[in-house]
């Protein structure tokens, strides 16, 4: 079942709305639903006050589907937490998309904010623009950013992406911001762009793996380079992104070797940088 | 009352299958060649739990399209009698055939929902990796989560998934090809195997899938569990009281078949006895049992063939 909400005004405000899941949805009526409350500076307001809603709502979140019809580059928190279900934005998406999730989908056709996916531990994000900074890591203070789930980003990410990721795997398209994955204690971040400065930094191990396919600025000296070779688990990896995934550029490099690259030393670690030999 | 196909023989009888332990596996490599070498060596040795730690087989050849690597490969099944009976010769023989072998990758055949129980051969295989194996975790997001062993060798890294897939299985479907000579019985046996193999989730784990020593419980040597089959051995045929073999036969092979399920292994036995019964010269088809002591499954070849 689908619902649709047309948003009404660009608030100058950005509005915290992490009721925004089928979760939540699931088994109201649309009344209901358009009050529920959103946060707005000091101010609690209702859902209704930014989108017209229409459509059908599900008992089960699994059978629910949002969709947003158009701009929500100033809605916070969009499918913060979903379990289930299904979130369609036409347009852009505002800052913590996704944060928290441990199932579902959520798809967003324009650009999302930063914090997309942050600490979420399942489920799969696709954005098909480009996305902000700290995709898919941890909050301030936390140990533990990502723990599973897929996030996919078509276009570019900003910096710190991936950051304490300990499980799920991040794929971007385009080029990476400066520090991706440091800290990473497990989890594969693939990138397809080039990546910046940094990648990796106090990386631990426990599989945590980056792949970087267009090369990288200036590696950390602290990573040490142990061979060249063309490992049979990429081949799983990149059918896996190509044929699931649908990441058309994985198919270019199934014959490819990699320079396989251990670190970060500068903390004992044993996570590997990938960097493919084109 | 026995029935007649092709104007052979098919005695009123059934063969008496017991139930093992059964996973599957899918061994890749560089090439098929390379696949074939990891299999053959992995189920050498493997024909029967009478003296064999497992019994094993090849299942067929896999293509390219159909395994997670993209490369060719093969379907090797085993057997053990006891989960644990199936998992010790199953990482032992991994570790010296397969792991050993250039080129080769290990995947797990029997998916969870087709398992009874998930076995953690990967999971013990990683220790050859001395500290340096790398665990990989693949997964959409929503999909069950798959996981490997990446363990470095000499000639890179040898990878192998985590758990494989164990289940209640059938083993010991069998029948026994009567014919007028050694040369038409192993023709129809040939035959018979080449018809088995195309029946998905069975193998015959014995040399080319025939057996020509068939044999007994027991002997009258107090050290031995096992003898030669002599009810069915022509060249004793007149002068073994209790000898089943017709006048007009003087050579028989058995086929001995393992699957997944009982129904596999009947379809198995249906298409093998019908592709035999093709061979001029074959007189009759039987089977082996132990008058239902041993086994919890009775296989009635007529049943068999009726499901054709």
């Amino acid at each position: 079942m689908e619902v649709f909400l047309k948003p009404k005004v660009k608030p100058l405000i950005p509005v915290e709305a992490e009721v925004l899941t089928p979760d939540r949805f699931a088994g109201m009526k649309l009344s209901e639903i358009e009050g529920l409350p959103v946060y707005v500076g000091n101010r609690v307001e209702k859902l209704s006050d930014y989108f017209e809603l229409e459509g059908s709502i599900s008992e089960k979140p699994a059978d629910q589907q949002i969709t947003i019809l158009g701009d929500a580059s100033r809605i916070k928190y969009i499918g913060y937490g979903m379990t289930a279900g299904r979130i369609l934005v036409e347009g852009g998406a505002g800052m913590h998309l996704g944060s928290h999730m441990s199932g579902g989908e959520i798809v967003v056709k324009g650009n999302a904010s930063d914090w997309a996916g942050a600490e979420m531990s399942g489920g799969l994000i696709s954005i098909l623009g480009n996305t902000g900074d700290l995709l898919g890591s941890a909050y301030r203070g936390s140990r533990e950013g990502m723990t599973g789930g897929c996030i996919i980003v078509k276009g570019n990410a900003g910096i710190e992406s991936g950051i304490f990721m300990r499980r799920g795997t991040i794929v971007v398209e385009g080029e990476i911001g400066s520090f991706a994955g440091a800290h990473m204690n497990g989890g594969a971040i693939f990138i397809f762009g080039k990546a910046s400065r940094g990648v990796g930094a106090e990386m631990r191990g426990n599989g945590s793996m980056i792949v970087c396919f267009k090369g990288v600025d200036s590696l950390l000296p602290t990573f040490i380079y142990n061979t060249i070779y063309k490992p049979n688990f990429m081949r799983i990896y990149l059918k896996f992104l190509f044929n699931t995934l649908k990441i058309d550029k994985a198919g270019e490099y199934f014959e490819t070797p990699f320079k396989r690259y251990v670190g970060d030393a500068a903390v004992g670690g044993d996570g590997e940088i990938f960097i493919a030999e084109t | 009352m026995s029935l007649s196909v092709n104007g052979v023989e098919i005695e009123d009888t059934f063969a008496e299958a017991f139930s093992m332990w059964g996973s599957r596996l899918i061994i890749t490599a560089k090439n098929s060649k390379w696949a074939n070498i990891a299999a053959l060596s992995m189920t050498g040795y493997a024909t029967s739990v009478i003296m064999c730690d497992c019994e094993a087989g090849i299942e067929r050849e896999v293509y390219e399209s159909e395994t997670m690597d993209g490369r060719p490969g093969v379907s090797v099944m085993m057997f053990g009698f006891s989960r644990k009976t199936l998992e010790e010769p199953m990482l032992k023989r991994i570790g010296q055939c397969v792991l050993t072998c250039p080129s080769t990758s290990v995947y797990n055949g029997l998916s969870k929902d087709q398992a009874d129980e998930m076995l953690d051969i990967g999971k013990g295989i990683r220790f050859f990796g001395d500290g340096f194996q790398v665990k990989m975790r693949m997964s959409d997001g929503i999909c069950e989560r798959k996981r490997f062993w990446r363990i470095p060798v000499m000639e890179g890294e040898f990878l192998i998934e985590e758990k494989f897939g164990a289940k209640k299985a059938v083993a010991g479907g069998n029948f026994l090809i009567m014919g007028d000579s050694s040369q038409t019985v192993l023709e129809a046996g040939e035959k018979a195997v080449e018809a088995i193999h195309k029946v998905p989730g069975v193998v015959t784990p014995f040399p080319g899938g025939l057996c020509r020593s068939g044999s007994k419980v027991g002997s009258k040597y107090a050290f031995l569990k096992a003898s030669t089959n002599t009810s069915f051995c022509p060249s004793i045929k007149n002068i073994f009281q209790s000898s089943r073999v017709p006048k007009n036969v003087d050579s028989i092979l058995e086929i001995v078949i393992n699957g997944l399920d009982l129904e596999s292994v009947k379809t198995a036995m249906a298409e093998g006895i019908s592709a035999a019964v093709e061979v001029k010269g074959v007189r009759k088809i039987t089977a082996v049992n132990f008058a239902g002591k041993l086994g919890k499954f009775q296989i009635w070849l007529k049943d068999c063939l009726g499901g054709l």
